[in-house]
């Protein structure tokens, strides 16, 4: 038995199970050139990967139309054509033929002004990645096949790796990559699986025989428990769970202070799943709903209908107000089936709103969906990473001319959609008062603000420590945004991970905040806190705070 | 060798659904090598990846050549599969 210490959970709870460690290969084709003795053995390797692959889709393709047109690609007479040219003629690896031989089918798919045949060139490429797995002989799934509950261990989770996993197997994660603000920390949190994140020199000591303790409560991962310790381990996630639902039974009381201020507490959420549990938790509204998921989990941008129905349905279960956040992709989160360009700085490149503005179409059939979803409940359109006035506008532009159209054609929509915007950059701090006088609402995104406002990549390892919102130029920034927002009589929400964090919440309740969203799971302990809170006291501890000039003496006060 | 020339009546053309299924339709006629030509575009009628960067539009002229077994049967009941098409 042997027991690793961790400094933070990504997200809370105990569990165990078998180690599962992820092998994740780079799919990197061998660049190597070919003696013409060899052609024939590269010819059978492409020959068996294609009929592997096509056995493998057929199975797929039973009850999916997506696979059903990987089929037709993967057993495509031109394809198998260019590759085998490719070993014949140019010497080429069955690796390299196939990678070639992709990369020129996709670009001339892309080239064509026409829907169709872009969402064909994903097909493509997926069907190609599937063929270079089985040359490389490696999973073209790396969580495939997984019989019996296991805790995974792996470098780094992508969303696509998360979107391939079945939760009734996989219990919790372990990562050497990310922060507690990484895609695959809110992707637990969200799903309720434990997880530690940012844990370094665990992964080389653990193999597949290992049994592992998850303990993301009392921080600590547990290797080869004795039986004594499992069943203790087993009891205090028994009563974990118990204290959650004993927090979740006020679910339908106000968050009320003992002095009478109410705040709303909302979810943050990305799909319809997330707003069924939203309700079940007891959210009184969505402050986030990440569109982005819509695409990311697609293998083409989703169409105006596919869109306008999940918004729809999402509206009508959560019945109350939803703010849906138009596209955020770029920096860590990009899309199977668009290429990004490679960037040097991602994060203060072409993402969010920047990308929204730049494909208008893209935009466009966005805003409309969401338009027609308004016509049933009160939704609300924000816009994330504005750093200036005329970037609202502009948005706001697109979103006139949907909504003219949308009337031409009898369409019904709310006119007096709200408007709102993410404040997550320096500039959205410092210029927050112009922006007030334009905006309906504001919601600050604290995860993208401090990495902003501190210049400290919050992927990154070895600055993980510097990453800390409670760096007084955060909360001083904070306290700036609800200020402005107020004195223009605009509702000032938060929806990054500081929002649910219980030793910010005091401060942000006393700073004004007036909506707190935050991950469905920690509605509860939040309404707990805010309901034995004085909102007096909190004023005091807020004006403390925004005096202090180091972390040190605004931990002092909050500890 | 045997060739036939046809138009593309349906709404969509050669195109998603359609052209999906005329490649297995052409796929039937094992014995055959079966070319599509519009204007200065050629495909072999087996591949999806190229029927469909033909982009015969609804009007188009085709021409259909076919070579190999029962190749006269076979160029007529693919040149009636495409007159045929629906959507």
């Amino acid at each position: 038995m042997k027991k690793f210490t961790v400094s933070k959970a990504a997200s809370k709870g105990i569990v165990m199970g078998k180690a599962f460690i992820a092998v994740q290969e780079k799919l990197e084709a061998d660049t190597r050139i070919i003696k013409d003795s060899e052609k024939d053995i590269e010819l059978a390797k492409f020959k068996k990967a294609v009929k592997d692959s096509v056995a493998e889709i057929k199975v797929l393709a039973e009850d999916s139309e997506i696979f059903a047109a990987h089929l037709d690609v993967a057993e495509d007479a031109v394809l198998a054509d260019s590759v085998e040219t490719k070993i014949n003629d140019e010497n080429k690896n069955a690796q390299l033929a196939l990678e070639e031989a992709v990369a020129e089918i996709v670009t001339m798919f892309e080239s064509l002004d026409d829907e169709y045949l872009r969402e064909r060139a994903a097909d493509i490429k997926d069907v190609g990645k599937r063929m270079m797995c089985k040359l490389k002989g490696v999973k073209s799934n790396p969580f495939e096949g997984i019989e019996e509950e296991v805790i995974v261990i792996a470098e780094d989770l992508a969303p696509s790796d998360t979107a391939n996993m079945d939760f009734k197997f996989i219990k919790g994660f372990i990562t050497e990559a990310g922060g507690v603000t990484s895609h695959v920390a809110i992707m637990a949190r969200s799903m309720e699986i434990p997880a530690f994140v940012g844990v370094a020199d665990f992964r080389s000591n653990i193999t597949n025989e290992d049994y592992i303790i998850l303990d993301a409560i009392g921080n600590e991962i547990i290797v080869n428990p004795n039986e004594d310790t499992k069943a203790e381990y087993l009891k205090k996630a028994e009563d974990y769970k118990k204290m959650k639902a004993e927090l979740e039974s006020m679910n339908d009381l106000p968050a009320t202070t003992l002095d009478g201020r109410t705040v709303e507490l909302f979810a943050n959420v990305g799909s319809i799943a997330d707003v069924e549990n939203a309700v079940s938790r007891g959210a009184e509204g969505i402050g986030l709903f990440r569109s982005e998921f819509l695409y990311m989990e697609n293998t083409k941008f989703p169409t105006e209908q596919e869109q306008f129905d999940t918004y729809k349905k999402a509206i009508e279960t959560i019945k109350h107000p939803m703010i849906i956040r138009t596209l955020d992709i770029g920096g860590d989160k990009e899309l199977s089936y668009y290429e990004f360009d490679k960037e040097e700085n991602p994060f203060l490149g072409w993402r969010a709103i920047r990308i929204s503005l730049d494909l208008k179409d893209v935009f466009k059939t966005q805003l409309r969906a969401i338009l027609r979803a308004s016509a049933y409940g009160d939704v609300r359109i924000m816009y994330p990473m504005i750093i200036s006035v005329e970037e609202f506008r502009a948005a706001n532009e697109v979103l006139q001319e949907c909504k003219e159209e949308l009337r031409k054609d009898n369409i019904p929509f709310n006119d007096s959609i709200q408007t709102g915007i993410m404040i997550e950059t320096p500039a959205g701090v410092i210029c927050a008062e112009d922006l007030a006088k334009e905006v309906d609402f504001f919601s600050i995104g604290t995860n993208d603000l401090t990495q902003y406002l501190l210049a400290v990549d919050r992927g990154n390892q070895k600055i993980a420590k510097m990453y800390n919102s409670f760096h007084p130029a955060v909360l001083r920034a904070i306290s700036k945004v609800i200020e402005a927002g107020h004195k223009y009589g605009k509702m000032v929400g938060m929806c990054g991970e500081f929002a649910s964090d219980e030793k910010a919440l005091p401060i942000l309740l006393g700073m004004g905040l007036d909506e707190f969203s935050m991950a469905a799971t920690e509605i509860a302990a939040s309404r707990y806190k805010v309901r034995n809170l004085k909102y007096e006291d909190c004023k005091e501890l807020a004006k403390a705070v925004c005096s202090k000039s180091t972390i040190a003496e605004i931990k002092a006060l909050i500890d | 060798m045997v060739s036939k020339k046809v138009i593309v009546n349906n709404k969509t053309g050669l195109h998603a659904r359609p052209a999906s299924s005329l490649v297995s339709f052409v796929k039937k006629f094992k014995g055959c090598t079966v070319t599509i030509i519009n204007g200065d575009k050629k495909a072999n009628a087996a591949s999806i990846i190229n029927v469909l960067t033909l982009g015969a539009k609804k009007g188009a002229e085709l021409e259909v050549i076919v070579e190999g077994e029962n190749e006269a049967i076979a160029l007529d009941e693919i040149v009636k599969f495409i007159e045929n098409i629906e959507e």
